[in-house]
């Protein structure tokens, strides 16, 4: 990376402008192009049927009437599909914890309301549902696991029958001297905490268009996926299972794809000697011994993918949000690509709401002990945490609940100088739909933690802005190794951010105003919440959680300025609602000092993009997404100044590029263009098409600190009458560095902090102690509307790092900080302790004890 | 409007004549198709969504007759004789966007704009029916569109924005749904 000018904007500067979105100028006109928009032509409509049951064995199934109803093409039975793919295996494998491994679909026993039994195609979605109707399945049901007590609970029913009755893990993890520091402090404080079950409902459901190539039998997948390229591995090596005699003599004969795989291999090896070395292999001991079946399900995928030279091609395109519940591989997306491989024909399943309740993806049903050891003076002194959570009936993949396990691991003492920490975590399992990540997927360590500090704080008697402004680790401090692992910047302070947020409180006022709301029967409290989140973390972040588990984590990019002058920038990102073409074209503008017309951005298609595991996900689009398209565009427009200063007969360092103008500093009058650069370039290479500059990087990352960090202070307004909220002011002081787009930031942070309103006040998925669910509407289960969403006031700080790209990840943070300001609100309002995050208005008389519970 | 009297057999169609954008369309439908399938599928225009199809979230909804009307629970059939604006009706033939269109542009209003037809119909229908809301009057106007992206504060800001612009056009907000 020579010949880098120390330069990040032209003259043009779109960075850190309220650019108008690019996106816009084809959503509001109706010309988004959403998965259920391609309709192709011939495409057979696919419903499953789901079971109704919570847990139950299947004794029988008849598809015969269903499958002779005109108008459908074939009926699949979960027999069917499950002999013709592998088994989803677990990928992230952590001490202490087992991961059953499951099919497709459900053939022996189904473990939630809504597990696919069997699946219809049809010619219309209308057709395909009369089907399911005269599909006749015998069940025997089971006694259901309904809530974390029953879960916990010898002598139950089980889900999985090599797991220790339903509990899957039990992961623990210490740091510092957490015997002598709770023996030592003046005293301990213990609370458990409860927060109910969630789900991160997009407006867009999941959807899957295959499409097979009549000749060639190639699926092309359109596909709402946060991570194409991971699903274009899943269903590649979950599809093909033609047995590992077969698969392995197909490798063997194919020399193009065994010379391929060699080389990939080893590449693999070079690139990552250090962090295979430092892997861990308890968990693979772990899971071992509860299953070995893992490694056959893992080879029979590794020799489908080494047997096939013909991976499907899986294009997202614009994609009607997702709140992490789109980045995992659902069990319908490989049924349908084993049905669509099957018959021969395209196929397409469009998820009904009703679906997306069942199993589109939930999150947060987990339950915390908490104590704290703390000196008399409110000194924060040590942290013993027993959480559970409720992993729901089958693990999402590839980035199953255990991830949120290791994310606390690191999270959980926050922002604040604890000299001890130990968690003990279980993972159970119950009969409801899969828990996924939920925008800040580990965010109940937040809210945990901060409402703690205000029970102790009260129990001390200071107040809950003291008690942070005591502990919270100072910049002074920094850069330090954190408690967990991890790296703490200097750079991203919380403290900043907290004594920012408390300076635009005015504290006399809000004696008054809680004076005026008790004289009009209403109460009024202020809560305070503090965080800081690796967004997307220092460069140890990910390997304190788990070693070597970076691996998979670089981003890459690719750019390149076609013969005809046109720059094409190439990202691996899936966006889903975060302006990503904005942002990027903003970025690429100004490196190469043009318009933002003239950057072309690609995504979403894998034959053009390059791998990411991840895809759009971990608050990864704005640090690592934007800064690779920076650094390739840098590299490119290096390239291109080259060959300019030949053309100009100038040296190098002298050309300014400035509205596509190549020229000579203080010559604009006498310049070039990129299309004449690639038009020279062109006719000496002799050729007419095709890209003429190109460049490719892997990214590892952003410098020093990689945190971004914020305060939230919520005022809440309680009626006793009729327990209605109002949230009179609501201000986040957040920190995510220099800012790329403000339009775009602020709403991020405000659409994560509404998603936090909704899931203290309205928003609860409520399973019985049957694991009946009961929320299977928007009657039942309420997203708030533009009533119940406030102003949010934003504060932004803006801190420049030490890093190459500053930009920090901002998409989870409103969420994260929102439950526990919001529920510390409404304990100050009531003077009670608030255990639990989820207070619609019954609860909230109750705890003012208005009526009884 | 009419209901259809006859009932059909599985597969049969019904004729109706319906005016979307404009223009008059004869269309043979299945009576049990509802009016969000007609317009995406029969039509094609895939500019209306579908979120909940239980008519809550409000993504597919249209201007029926002029009032905006969920088109997940109404049946095609029951169009015939209607006059249906969607999303793809609202800008002027030259291209140019609605006024409303135009602001929640300026606004940067939406974010993922699955909800965004939903919300650009029952934005149109809130100012023709009170050109100048104030804030709470706009936000109980929206509150039968679910935005799951933006926490709302850029919606309002965009009907805010279309208030002034449609306040500084001589054309007002209409018309919408001019023959393409």
């Amino acid at each position: 990376m020579t010949d880098i000018p120390d330069r990040q904007t032209s003259g043009l500067g779109f960075v850190g402008q309220r650019v108008k979105r690019v996106e816009d100028e084809r959503f509001l006109i109706g010309e988004g192009q959403f998965v259920a928009d391609l309709n192709p032509k011939g495409v057979l409509h696919a419903a499953f049927l789901r079971s109704p049951f919570a847990h139950a064995t299947l004794n029988s199934i008849d598809v015969s009437t269903a499958a002779a109803l005109p108008g459908v093409a074939r009926v699949f039975t979960a027999a069917e599909l499950n002999a013709v793919t592998n088994s989803f295996p677990p990928l992230f494998m952590i001490e202490g914890l087992y991961t059953p491994l499951y099919k497709c679909m459900s053939e022996d026993k189904v473990r939630h309301i809504g597990d696919p039994v069997a699946l219809v195609l049809a010619e219309s979605r209308y057709i395909a549902e009369d089907a399911l109707e005269l599909i006749e399945v015998e069940y025997h049901e089971l006694q259901a696991t309904g809530t974390i007590d029953q879960a916990l609970a010898p002598g139950r029913e089980q889900l999985w029958d090599r797991a220790d009755g339903n509990i899957l893990g039990d992961i623990s993890a210490d740091f510092g001297d957490v015997a002598t520091i709770f023996a030592d402090a003046d005293r301990v404080i213990t609370r458990t905490f409860n927060c109910p079950r969630q789900t991160n409902q997009p407006m867009e459901t999941r959807g899957s268009v295959v499409i097979v190539d009549p000749a060639t039998g190639h699926l092309e997948i359109h596909n709402t996926s946060q991570a194409p390229h991971f699903l274009k591995w899943a269903v590649a090596g979950l599809l093909v299972n033609d047995g590992a005699f077969r698969n392995l003599s197909r490798f063997a004969r194919n020399k193009d794809r065994r010379k391929a795989f060699s080389a990939a291999a080893k590449a693999f090896v070079s690139t990552n000697k250090q962090k295979l070395l430092e892997q861990d292999p308890a968990g693979q001991k772990s899971q071992m011994k509860k299953d070995m079946s893992f490694l056959r399900a893992q080879a029979r995928m590794a020799m489908g993918l080494l047997a096939s030279n013909d991976y499907p091609t899986v294009k997202a395109g614009d994609i009607g949000g997702a709140f992490g519940s789109k980045g995992s591989v659902s069990r319908e997306d490989i049924a349908l690509a084993a049905a669509a491989r099957q018959l021969g024909t395209s196929v397409q399943w469009i998820e009904d709401r009703v679906e997306n309740l069942l199993d589109g993806g939930q999150a947060r049903e987990e339950r915390f002990t908490v104590s704290l050891a703390v000196d008399n003076d409110g000194t924060l002194k040590g942290m013993k945490v027993d959480a559970v959570l409720d992993g729901g009936a089958y693990a999402s993949f590839p980035v199953s609940a255990a991830v949120t396990v290791l994310l606390w691991k690191l999270y959980m003492p926050g922002p604040y100088d604890f000299k001890a920490f130990e968690l003990n975590a279980k993972i159970v399992a119950t009969n409801k739909g899969k828990v996924v990540p939920y925008r800040g997927p580990w965010a109940n360590e937040t809210w945990m933690r901060e409402r703690m500090l205000d029970v102790v704080a009260k129990e001390l008697d200071i107040s809950a802005a003291d008690i942070r402004l005591k502990n919270v680790i100072r910049e002074e401090n920094m850069p330090a190794a954190f408690l967990t692992g991890p790296t703490l910047d200097e750079t991203m302070s919380v403290a900043k951010t907290l004594d920012r947020a408390l300076e635009m409180v005015d504290f006399d006022q809000l004696e008054q105003d809680k004076a005026a709301a008790e004289a009009r029967g209403h109460r009024l409290g202020l809560g305070i919440s503090s965080y800081h989140e690796a967004a997307p973390g220092p460069p140890n972040f990910f390997s304190s959680a788990q070693p070597g588990s970076d691996m998979f984590l670089h981003e890459d990019g690719r750019a390149e300025i076609q013969a005809d002058g046109r720059i094409v920038m190439y990202t691996s990102q899936s966006p889903h609602g975060q302006s990503h073409q904005t942002t990027y074209k903003q970025v690429a503008a100004d490196e190469f000092g043009v318009a933002m017309e003239d950057i072309e951005i690609v995504w979403g298609d894998t034959d053009r993009t390059q791998f990411s595991f991840l895809g759009t996900g971990a608050s990864r689009g704005g640090p690592l997404g934007a800064g690779v398209m920076r650094m390739t565009a840098r590299e490119l427009r290096n390239q291109v100044v080259k060959v300019a200063a030949d053309m100009l007969e100038a040296a190098k360092e002298d050309i300014e590029i400035v509205n596509g103008n190549i020229h000579v500093v203080g010559v604009p009058t006498r310049g070039t263009t990129y299309a004449d650069v690639a038009a020279k370039v062109a006719s000496d290479q002799a050729v007419s098409t095709g890209p003429v500059f190109k460049e490719e990087m892997k990214y590892e990352g952003v410098g020093n600190g990689g945190w971004s960090v914020a305060t939230h202070i919520a005022w809440v307004d309680i009626d006793l009458e009729t327990g209605q909220v109002e949230i009179p002011r609501y201000l986040v002081v957040e920190d995510c560095g220099p800012i790329i787009n403000p339009g775009i930031v602020d709403g991020q942070v405000r659409g994560g902090v509404a998603q936090g309103i909704g899931a203290v006040f309205y928003e609860r998925h409520h399973y019985d102690d049957n694991a009946n669910l009961l929320s299977t509407t928007y009657m039942d289960y309420l997203i708030p509307t533009a009533m119940e969403i406030p102003k949010i006031e934003i504060e932004h700080m803006e801190t420049l790092t030490k890093g190459e790209n500053d930009a920090r990840g901002v998409g989870e943070g409103g969420m994260i900080g929102a439950p526990a300001a919001l529920t510390n609100a409404v304990s100050d309002a009531l003077g009670v302790d608030v255990l639990e995050q989820h207070l619609p208005p019954y609860r909230l008389l109750e705890l003012a004890g208005i009526i009884s519970s | 409007m009419s209901l259809p009297s006859a009932t059909t057999p599985a597969g049969e169609t019904l004729a109706i004549n319906v005016t979307v954008n404009g223009t008059l369309l004869s269309l043979n439908v299945e009576p049990r198709h509802s009016l969000a399938d007609v317009i995406r599928e029969d039509i094609s225009l895939t500019g209306t969504h579908l979120g909940c199809e239980h008519g809550v979230c409000g993504a597919c909804t249209i201007l029926l007759d002029g009032e905006p009307s969920r088109a997940c629970l109404m049946l095609g059939v029951q169009a015939d004789g209607a006059d249906v604006v969607t999303i793809e009706g609202l800008a002027n033939n030259d291209g140019t966007m609605h006024p409303v269109q135009q602001a929640m542009y300026e606004a940067m209003s939406f974010q993922c704009a699955f909800c965004t037809p939903g919300f650009l119909m029952s934005t149109i229908a809130l100012l023709r029916d009170n050109p100048s809301p104030s804030e709470v009057e706009i936000r109980e106007g929206l509150s039968g569109n679910l935005c799951r992206c933006t926490g709302y504060q850029s919606i309002v800001d965009g009907v805010e924005t279309a208030i002034r612009l449609i306040a500084s056009n001589s054309a007002g907000i209409d018309p919408v749904g001019e023959p393409t």
